[in-house]
Formats: C-alpha cells, structure tokens, sequence
C-alpha cells in the first residue's frame, strides 16, 4: 500500500532558484488584489465628494464673523461671489441687503443637515478656514488693486451698509479736524465721479476720519477695536494657511488619541509662531565647507586594504540579517534574484530604437558592392536580422560591419578569383 | 603552471557576499571538471558572435567555395575550449554531469534530497 509521504505543500511563489519564472498565482492573484485596491480608492473618493456639500453648509455660520471683518470696507459686488455668507450679515445687522436667497437656504440647512460629532464640526470649520485662503488671496490682489485705483475703490467701498453703520457710530466723535488740502481732495472725487456728490463726499470723508481715529488710537496705545485693526489689516500669504492645516492636524491628532494620553507627533520643522526657521538672521555658526578641501579630499590616493577592511567591517555591522519576510524580498529585490512587480516585459532591455530602425537595414549595405554574391550574401544576413527580435539595433549593426571589415580583407582573394 | 591556475581559481571563487546572508555559500568549485566546465563556457561566451558570423560564411551555397575555405581555417584556429558543443551541463551542487535537470541544474539525487525537505518551492510529490 503506498503511504503517503508528508506532503511538502506549495511554498511562496517566489522560488530561490534565481530567475525562475514567475509561477502561477494562487488566489493572492494581482486582478484581485487590483480589484481590491480599486475598490478602497473608490471608497475614499465617494466619501470625499459625499463630504463637501455638508462642510459648505455647516462652516459657514461659525465662519460668517470672519465674513464680517472682510466685509468691512471691501468691494461688496466681488465678495458675493467669492463668499455667500451675506445672508449671515444681514441678520447679525438688522439690515437686508442684497442678499441671495439661496444662501439663506444654505445657511439654513446647516443646524439641520448634520447630525455630526463635534469633532467632525471642528475639523470642517477648520477646513473651510482652508477655503477661506483662496478667498484672502484674492482680497489680497483686490488690495494691491486697490492701491493703485484707490479713489473708485472706496467709492465701491463706501457703498456697503457696514461701513456706513459705523459711520454712523462714530459720527458724534470727531475730536480732530480733518486735513484741509484731504478736504479739497475728497470734493474733486466726488465731482469727477458720476454719483450723487454729496454722498460721496460725506462718504469719503468718514472714512478718512476712521482712518485719523485708528492711528491716533494706535499712537495712544488705546483698546484697539480689533474689527477696525482686522478690516485694515495686510493679508499675509502663508500664515493663516499654515496656522490652519497645523492647528486641524494638531485637532485631528489629539482628537484620534481620545483614549491615549500619546502627544500629537511634532509636525515638521515649521514651529508654531509666524516666523519660521528660514528667516531672520543668519548667525553664521556652521561654515560651509569650501570647494578647495573638497577637491582636496577627493585628490587622496585609492583606498588602502585597511580602509576596505573598515568599510566591510561596518557593513557587516550595518547589514543586519531580515527581520522578517518583507525585508528579505526587499534585499532579495536590490540585489536582482527577485524581480520587480508589476513584471515588467521590458526590464533591463533599454532597447529604444523604432521598429523601422530594426527592419529597414538596407540604409547599411551602402559600402559594399551592389551586384554579385556579396551582395547577395548581405541581403540575407538583413533579412534574416530584421526578423530577429532579441537583439538590439546596436548588434545588427555591428554584425554587418563585421562583415564589412571582413569582406575587405578578404579583397584581395576575391580579386584573384 | 598549476599555480597559476590555482590562483586563478581562488580569484574567480573568492565570492564576497555584501550582506551576511543564511544562504548556502559555496566560495570553490566542486571539482577540476567543473572548473574546466566553466573556462569553456567563459570562452564560449566571448567568441560567441565570431563563430557566428564565420559559420554564416561557411554555410552558404552563394559565396565562392574559397571564401568558405578561408573560413573554414580561421574558424579552426579559433581557442577549441570557445565552442559551445564542449559545455556539458553539470550539476550545480555536486558536479555530477548524468541525470541533470534543466530547469534546476541540479542532479536528480540532490534535486529528490531538496525536495523530500520542502526546499524546493512548488514541488510537490506526485500521487494520481
């Protein structure tokens, strides 16, 4: 009766045999393993598209004050459509404006649509707080914009019901008298403009006297109205951006490690504070090592068996054996026994000659001589070569110039004959 | 001369792993055959393209007869070691030249030793 050995069962499929080729698959089969991977992006993306319209919604009554600040003194028109969070204004101000009915929908909707974790509010404030960067770099270039076409700009400006609310504040302050020739400025404007003049003019003219209240404030090193500072405030580029995706990492992180008192890991080497480590002053501690001593290195002899005695000593001691079956096909892959997956059909074949390179050879028979067995005898050497496909341009060239040497040796013989 | 032959052997031999590996590491040839086996293939590969190109000369029915008889010496006096018909394919492990499997250049008792220890990746011991 035969008995049955201990079966030794299908290894991994990759063999020691050095290139052996790659056996069939099992089950752990790449279609599927695509199929799977395909599956998780689809996923991800799916939730991303299903996420966005709810942060719209939700982010934008906590973010409607930062609205606010940006509102106050800015050209209303193009904010519409930058922000829609106009309706928000209007019922922190008590005064309809112009603002779109479908924003109050929005707005609306958010209290109602989410029934989401605080944690899950944060993060879409802050990640509006994101949004919100394209808005301020685009109020940035409107400033830039503004201070070249500064007179129609506080035209516009002046036109929102903010600024005028404030005017109306501070209309019963007015300890300084204006500058007289900024007087006479403010009437041309509103003569040259085509709006009605005396609006315009009394328009202008509280907003100097803001501007005068601000700097005297700022002189005195009074309360400072953070609204007035904020509305006139230069926007930096980075910053905010910086401070928002470090601040929400920093959330996300301490959020995720509910349960472990862990630290959030230190983020990279951008600290926390406005500066970062590349400006300021250079202190000049660490000198760069000059070209000389480089090439001066680079001069010494070939290293000594003492040398290669260390260099193999500390490889020895760095190349620790594989801690696992990973780190083994990953030494196995450098070092060319395992090969790299996707398999690539063409890997270590750097042939990137065009196909009419490899057929139409006839462009290299031009030395030899164009009737008789030579002849002949060469057309079917190309012929034989441009149906060749494992080898490279390269060789059939030098193949046919081997030839050609050869036959030109042998001329003298074939005289003879 | 043997000497030199010697020294050229522990030079070839003298495989220096870069990574302190578990693998079998064999830093000599088995026997003096194998040695020989493997001078002839070197040789083999380097006048590979020549004797290629020389025999396409030689068979051939186009060129004058005295073209092939000109061929026909040098490729005589070409080393005897370069052709390829002189490499024998021998057991990797063990040098033995009969019973050699292509596919694993191992010969048949060694391939059934590694096999029977399941070293041999997708073999298996047939019953059908």
């Amino acid at each position: 009766m035969p008995k049955l050995s201990p079966c030794w069962g299908q290894n991994a499929t990759k063999t020691r045999q050095g290139k052996a080729e790659p056996s069939a698959r099992g089950s752990r089969s790449r279609p599927a393993a695509l199929r799977r991977r395909q599956g998780a992006r689809g996923r991800a993306a799916a939730a991303m598209w299903g996420r966005v319209p709810p942060a719209w919604g939700c982010g934008a009554g906590r973010a409607a004050r930062f609205s606010l600040l940006f509102l106050a003194g800015r050209p209303r028109s193009k904010f519409q459509k930058l922000f829609s969070t106009t309706s928000v204004l209007s019922t922190e101000k008590d005064k309809s404006t112009t603002s779109p009915g479908s924003t109050t929908e929005v707005a609306s909707k958010s209290p109602d649509g989410a029934a989401e974790t605080p944690k899950q509010k944060l993060l879409n404030i802050i990640g509006n707080m994101k949004v919100e960067v394209t808005s301020k770099k685009k109020f940035q270039q409107l400033k830039t914009h503004a201070i070249k076409k500064q007179d129609t700009e506080k035209q516009e400006g002046l036109d929102s019901k903010s600024s005028t609310f404030q005017e109306a504040a501070e209309d019963t302050q007015r300890s300084k008298p204006l500058n007289r020739e900024l007087v006479e400025a403010v009437s041309a404007v509103a003569s040259s403009l085509p709006r009605s003049k005396e609006q315009t003019e009394s328009e202008l003219l509280a907003q100097l006297r803001r501007h005068e209240e601000n700097t005297d404030k700022q002189r005195r090193g009074g309360a400072i109205n953070i609204r007035n500072v904020i509305s006139e405030m230069s926007i930096k580029r980075q910053s905010p951006a910086r401070r928002g995706v470090m601040i929400s990492n920093r959330i996300s992180l301490a959020m995720e490690e509910d349960g472990q008192r862990t630290k959030p890991e230190r983020l990279s080497s951008h600290s926390f504070d406005s500066r970062s480590l590349r400006e300021g002053k250079r202190l000049n501690i660490f000198t760069k090592a000059s070209p000389e001593t480089e090439s001066a290195l680079k001069t010494v002899s070939s290293p000594t068996i003492w040398d290669l005695e260390f260099a193999k000593e500390i490889a020895a001691v760095t190349d620790q054996p594989p801690r696992n079956g990973f780190e083994e096909m990953i030494q196995w892959t450098k070092e060319g026994i395992l090969w790299e997956f996707p398999i690539d059909n063409e890997a270590g074949m750097d042939d990137d000659a065009e196909f009419h390179e490899h057929i139409f050879l006839e462009k290299h028979l031009k030395d030899f001589p164009k009737e008789g067995p030579i002849r002949h005898f060469m057309e079917l050497v190309i012929c034989g070569l441009s149906k060749n496909p494992y080898l490279s341009v390269k060789q059939k060239i030098e193949h046919i110039e081997w030839f050609q040497k050869y036959f030109e040796e042998k001329e003298e013989l074939l005289q003879e004959m | 001369m043997a000497a030199a032959a010697l020294r050229w052997v522990l030079r070839a031999a003298r495989q220096v792993l870069p990574s302190p590996c578990t693998r079998q590491v064999r830093s000599y040839f088995v026997d003096w055959r194998m040695l020989r086996d493997v001078k002839r293939r070197k040789l083999a590969y380097e006048h590979a393209d020549k004797r290629l190109r020389i025999n396409a000369i030689r068979k051939n029915t186009i060129l004058p007869r005295e073209l092939q008889e000109v061929a026909d010496k040098e490729i005589a006096a070409l080393p005897r070691d370069s052709c390829p018909v002189r490499i024998r394919n021998r057991c990797v492990l063990t040098s033995r030249p009969r019973g050699v499997k292509r596919r694993w250049r191992l010969s048949r008792i060694i391939f059934r030793h590694f096999a029977d220890h399941a070293q041999m990746s997708g073999i298996q011991r047939a019953m059908w």
